[in-house]
């Protein structure tokens, strides 16, 4: 069991994101408001196993996600799915500098997508009984949370493609590199 | 004519003593006839320095919330006892069932608390969740050890509430941030901030008279709606422990 899992790093990482999704801890967060956890595996995932990976996976992550919290209306998938194709076309650069600062935009951009796409369904989910105006205040929703996203990306996901590389050519799979 | 000087000298009116006699008994004449009230002004006077201090107060203030528990419990039974002769919902139950809160996602888009209390602990959907103060949401949820609560601030908490200074039901909508909003279908309600807001007696979810929160804001009317921010008097943020509440509802 123990070996699966120093195999896999990826699927242990991928075990903890619920969890840590549940956790909330409230120390890391601004206003209450979190980062958006799920984007921090997706993008090292996808930039090494494709696009079509990444879809799959964003679809995985999305399910699991949705059933963990309570909202039965709404759904986190479009986003992840999204996220997970835009992610898998994305190449691993060589400066690490730069790469770096790509992590925390692609990621902000990655979670303002899956906020607007979750806040577009909570808006046309009220809109006829035109109550919808009430919730165009919770934007600042997405913003902080695009903030926070962008502001620990180029940390935990240069650390995570990182760990997914190392395993991945110790079991000689070779990943994609411009 | 030396004796006829004596005696005119020795007349009763003459005398100081005899008045001073005199004054007594008016002034015990005047305050019989006033019942005392001189007295007790000229005691309101001399024993002010020495009237009860705070703790006196404190005692007071005590066998006041004494009193207003003892009234409580008679309103209480009177209330039970007119419910059920009406056929109406019960608006206390003592089935509550005390559970800590281990996950808890008050920001953002998901705004939910988990319990360490599930379905084996007979925690069932539906139930109510108190926190101090009020009313925190509704058990959504239950897996065997935990049941998750949907806060009244999630985007999807709906509930019937009713504003008990203007007698007049209304919707209470979470919308994703602290403050949920609450919808009155009418343009002239008369609603003021501060005014407070609990649970309706017409809900279909939840039992009558359950402490919601207050009124922070009103904002502006459009169409046939008012509509107002409303601050919760249950905090989930800092809340570590909760009440479930197995309330039957009469569907």
């Amino acid at each position: 069991m123990n070996k699966f899992f120093t195999k896999n790093f990826s699927i242990t990482f991928f075990i903890f994101i619920p969890i840590i999704f549940l956790w909330h801890p409230s120390w890391l967060g601004l206003f209450g408001i979190q980062p958006y956890w799920p984007l921090f595996w997706l993008l090292p995932w996808s930039m090494i196993n494709g696009s079509i990976n990444g879809l799959i996976f964003g679809f995985f992550l999305g399910l699991i996600l949705d059933s963990v919290s309570l909202e039965s209306n709404f759904t986190q998938i479009p986003g992840l799915v999204l996220c997970g194709f835009w992610f898998g076309r994305i190449r691993i650069h060589v400066d690490i500098l730069v790469e770096h600062f790509r992590y925390g935009l692609v990621c902000s951009l990655g979670s303002f997508l899956c906020g607007s796409l979750y806040f577009l369904q909570i808006l046309s989910k009220n809109f006829s009984d035109s109550a919808f105006l009430l919730f165009i205040p919770s934007f600042q929703n997405i913003l902080a949370e695009v903030f926070l996203t962008g502001l620990f990306a180029p940390l935990i996901c240069s650390q995570l493609l990182r760990i997914f590389k190392l395993s991945r050519e110790k079991h000689g799979n070779k990943f994609r590199k411009e | 004519m030396l004796d006829i000087r004596r005696i005119s000298s020795s007349r009763w009116w003459h005398k100081k003593k005899n008045w001073i006699i005199f004054g007594i008994l008016l002034f015990l004449a005047f305050a019989r006839i006033s019942k005392g009230s001189i007295y007790k002004d000229f005691y309101y006077f001399v024993s002010r320095p020495f009237w009860p201090g705070q703790f006196q107060n404190e005692i007071i203030l005590e066998s006041i919330d004494q009193e207003y528990l003892i009234k409580l419990n008679l309103l209480k039974k009177d209330n039970i006892r007119l419910r059920e002769l009406l056929y109406l919902q019960e608006s206390t139950n003592n089935n509550a069932i005390t559970a800590a809160v281990i996950s808890r996602k008050t920001g953002g888009w998901w705004r939910q608390i988990i319990l360490n209390k599930g379905s084996k602990d007979g925690v069932q959907i539906g139930s109510i969740v108190m926190g101090p103060g009020g009313l925190l949401g509704r058990v959504n949820n239950t897996s065997l050890f935990t049941s998750s609560v949907k806060l009244l601030t999630s985007p999807e908490s709906k509930i019937g509430v009713w504003v008990d200074r203007i007698e007049m039901s209304g919707l209470l909508i979470g919308s994703g941030d602290d403050y949920p909003n609450l919808i009155l279908y009418s343009k002239d309600a008369d609603i003021k901030v501060g005014d407070f807001v609990s649970s309706s007696p017409a809900s279909t979810l939840l039992p009558p008279n359950l402490p919601i929160g207050i009124v922070k804001s009103i904002d502006k009317q459009f169409k046939a709606e008012t509509t107002a921010k409303i601050l919760l008097l249950a905090k989930p943020q800092v809340i570590d422990w909760v009440q479930i509440l197995k309330v039957k509802i009469n569907e």
